[in-house]
C-alpha cells in the first residue's frame, strides 16, 4: 500500500468512525449550529407529524368543495419540504469521496429543486381546475353528515377543520425561520416560509365554504383560485432559488435578500494582508457550506510565501464555519474571465 | 396584505349575516323555498322495488313513499316526472327537477350532473357487494339537500 493509499484509508475510518457527529461533509459544524441542527431535525419531525393528523382531518371532510381541495393539497405538498430537508441532511454529512471530490452538498440543492417543481405544477393545476369550476358555474355541493345521532351540514364541520388547522404551521414557521437563519438551509428556509403563510390557505378555504353556505356558489371557486396562486407563487419563488443555487449564483444569504457578506469580508482580510496587493474572491453555496475561490496579487516585497498562503487560508477558514472548501491561488494580475465585474467596478459587484 | 384583509373581512360579514338570521346552507337557486307549500317535481325511473310505475296511476315502491312523506313536511304537492336515468340527470341539471328516484346507488354516474344525499339504507346485491342507496338533487342546492338528508336519515327505511 502506497502512503498516499494509505492516507485515504485512514481518512475513510476516520469518516467511518464520525458518522455520528454533527457535520456537513468535511466541515465540522461549531456548537451553535450543531444545537440548530439537532432542533431542526426535531420540528421537522414534528412538522411531518403535524401534517399527517392535518391531512387526514381534512381529508375527512374534504367534500366537494374546490378550496377545500386546493387546502388539502397544499397540504400534502407540504410534506415535500420537510422530507426533502430529512433527507438531505442525512446524504451531505458523508464526507467528500474520490467520486464526490466537493462533497456532497448539493443534495440541498436537489431536494429544493424537487420540492419547487412540484409546486409549480400543482399551483398551475389548481388554477386551471378552480378556473374551469368558475367559467362553467358549477354548483358546489355539500350535503349532509351525520355525527352522534345528528344530521347537520358538512360544511360546519369543513369550517371547524380549517380554523383548527391554522394556527399551528404558523408556529412551527416561526421557530423553523429562526434555525434556518443560523443553519444556512435554504430548504429549511422555503418550508417556514410556507408554513408562516398557511394561516390564509385555512382561513380563504374556510371563507370559501362558508360563501357556499350563505347561497354564493362561486365563493368556493374564487378561494381555491386564491390558494392554487399562492401555491404556484410559493413553486416560482422556490424554483428559482433552487435553479439559482444549482447554476452557481453568487452566494447569498439564506432568504436570498442579498450577497451573502463572508466573500467581501474575505477579501478585505486578504487585502489587508502586509505581502497582498490585490484580491478578490468568487463564492457559490454548494447547499450550507461555500465553495471559495480567492484570487491574491502578491507584491513583490513581502513575498508570498507557502507559510503566508496557509496562514492566509486558515484565517480565512476561522472567519465563518460556511467557509472551509477554499482556494487561495497567487496570481500576477486578477484574471478577468474568471471575476466578471471587475473592470467596472472597485471591490463590490453592484 | 390585500388578501389577509379580504378574508378577515369576508369572514366577518359572513359571521355577520349569519347572526343576523341567515340560515347556512342556502340554496343559490332558491329550490327550498320554492317547493315549499308549492310545487315538487320528481324524477323517477323504474327500478325493481325502489320505483314501480304502474300503466295507471301514481309511482309505487319504497322511494315514491318516502318522498310523498317528504313532500307533506314541506306542504308541497308533488309532480312526477317519468324518465330514463340520464333524462333525470340532465333536467335535474337544467333545474327542470328538484328531485330523481330511482333506486340510485352511492356510487352513481351522474355527480357531475346532480348532487347526491347521504345514504338512507343499505342492501346487498346478488353479488354479494353492499349498496348505498340515495336520490339525486340539483347541484349546490345545499338547504334543500340538507333538508332532504334530515328527513331521510329520521326513516326507518322498511325492505
Amino acid at each position: 500500500m502506497s502512503a498516499a493509499e494509505e492516507a485515504v484509508s485512514t481518512a475513510r475510518e476516520k469518516g467511518t468512525r464520525e458518522k455520528g457527529t454533527a457535520r456537513f461533509g468535511h466541515t465540522e459544524l461549531p456548537e451553535e449550529q450543531r444545537r440548530a441542527l439537532r432542533k431542526a431535525v426535531k420540528w421537522e419531525w414534528i412538522t411531518i407529524v403535524f401534517l399527517a393528523l392535518s391531512t387526514f382531518l381534512v381529508y375527512l371532510v374534504l367534500g366537494n368543495s374546490q378550496a377545500m381541495k386546493a387546502a388539502w393539497i397544499e397540504d400534502l405538498l407540504s410534506f415535500l419540504p420537510p422530507i426533502s430537508f430529512l433527507v438531505a441532511t442525512r446524504v451531505i454529512r458523508r464526507r467528500p469521496s474520490e467520486t464526490h471530490p466537493y462533497g456532497y452538498h448539493r443534495a440541498v440543492g436537489v431536494a429544493h429543486l424537487v420540492a419547487a417543481v412540484a409546486l409549480v405544477v400543482m399551483g398551475a393545476y389548481l388554477i386551471v381546475d378552480s378556473g374551469i369550476g368558475l367559467i362553467t358555474a358549477e354548483h358546489p355541493t355539500i350535503g349532509a353528515v351525520t355525527l352522534l345521532g345528528n344530521t347537520f351540514w358538512l360544511g360546519w364541520l369543513m369550517v371547524l377543520a380549517m380554523l383548527l388547522t391554522a394556527g399551528p404551521p404558523v408556529v412551527l414557521g416561526i421557530i423553523k425561520m429562526k434555525l434556518a437563519k443560523t443553519l444556512h438551509d435554504k430548504v429549511l428556509y422555503a418550508d417556514a416560509d410556507m408554513n408562516k403563510a398557511d394561516w390564509m390557505t385555512a382561513l380563504s378555504a374556510a371563507v370559501g365554504v362558508l360563501g357556499i353556505g350563505v347561497g354564493l356558489w362561486w365563493a368556493d371557486s374564487v378561494a381555491a383560485l386564491l390558494i392554487s396562486t399562492s401555491i404556484l407563487r410559493d413553486g416560482i419563488k422556490n424554483l428559482r432559488g433552487a435553479v439559482g443555487g444549482l447554476t452557481d449564483t453568487r452566494a447569498r444569504t439564506y432568504d436570498d435578500s442579498r450577497p451573502d457578506p463572508v466573500g467581501e469580508r474575505i477579501d478585505s482580510y486578504l487585502r489587508s494582508l502586509s505581502w497582498v496587493r490585490e484580491a478578490r474572491s468568487r463564492v457559490r453555496d454548494e447547499g450550507h457550506v461555500f465553495h471559495v475561490e480567492s484570487f491574491v496579487v502578491p507584491r513583490k516585497w513581502p513575498r508570498a510565501t507557502l507559510r503566508r498562503l496557509e496562514k492566509a487560508r486558515d484565517a480565512c477558514v476561522e472567519m465563518d464555519w460556511k467557509v472551509q472548501d477554499m482556494v487561495i491561488v497567487p496570481v500576477a494580475e486578477l484574471p478577468e474571465e474568471f471575476l466578471p465585474g471587475l473592470a467596472t467596478s472597485g471591490s463590490e459587484i453592484p | 396584505m390585500l388578501k389577509i384583509r379580504a378574508a378577515v373581512s369576508g369572514l366577518a360579514l359572513l359571521l355577520g349575516l349569519t347572526s343576523c338570521g341567515i340560515t347556512i346552507p342556502q340554496d343559490p337557486e332558491g329550490t327550498l323555498k320554492k317547493v315549499s307549500e308549492g310545487v315538487l317535481r320528481v324524477g323517477v325511473s323504474e327500478n325493481a322495488q325502489w320505483v314501480q310505475l304502474p300503466p295507471a296511476g301514481e309511482p309505487e315502491g319504497i322511494e315514491p313513499g318516502l318522498v310523498r312523506e317528504f313532500a307533506d313536511t314541506l306542504d308541497a304537492t308533488i309532480e312526477w316526472v317519468p324518465g330514463a336515468e340520464h333524462e333525470l340527470a340532465d333536467d335535474l341539471r337544467h333545474g327542470e327537477l328538484d328531485l330523481a328516484i330511482g333506486g340510485f346507488g352511492a356510487d352513481t354516474p351522474w355527480i357531475e350532473e346532480a348532487g347526491i344525499t347521504r345514504p338512507y339504507t343499505e342492501t346487498t346485491n346478488e353479488r354479494g357487494e353492499t349498496v348505498k342507496h340515495v336520490m339525486l338533487v340539483p347541484l349546490g342546492e345545499n338547504a334543500f339537500l340538507l333538508e332532504l338528508d334530515q328527513f331521510l336519515q329520521s326513516q326507518e327505511v322498511a325492505l
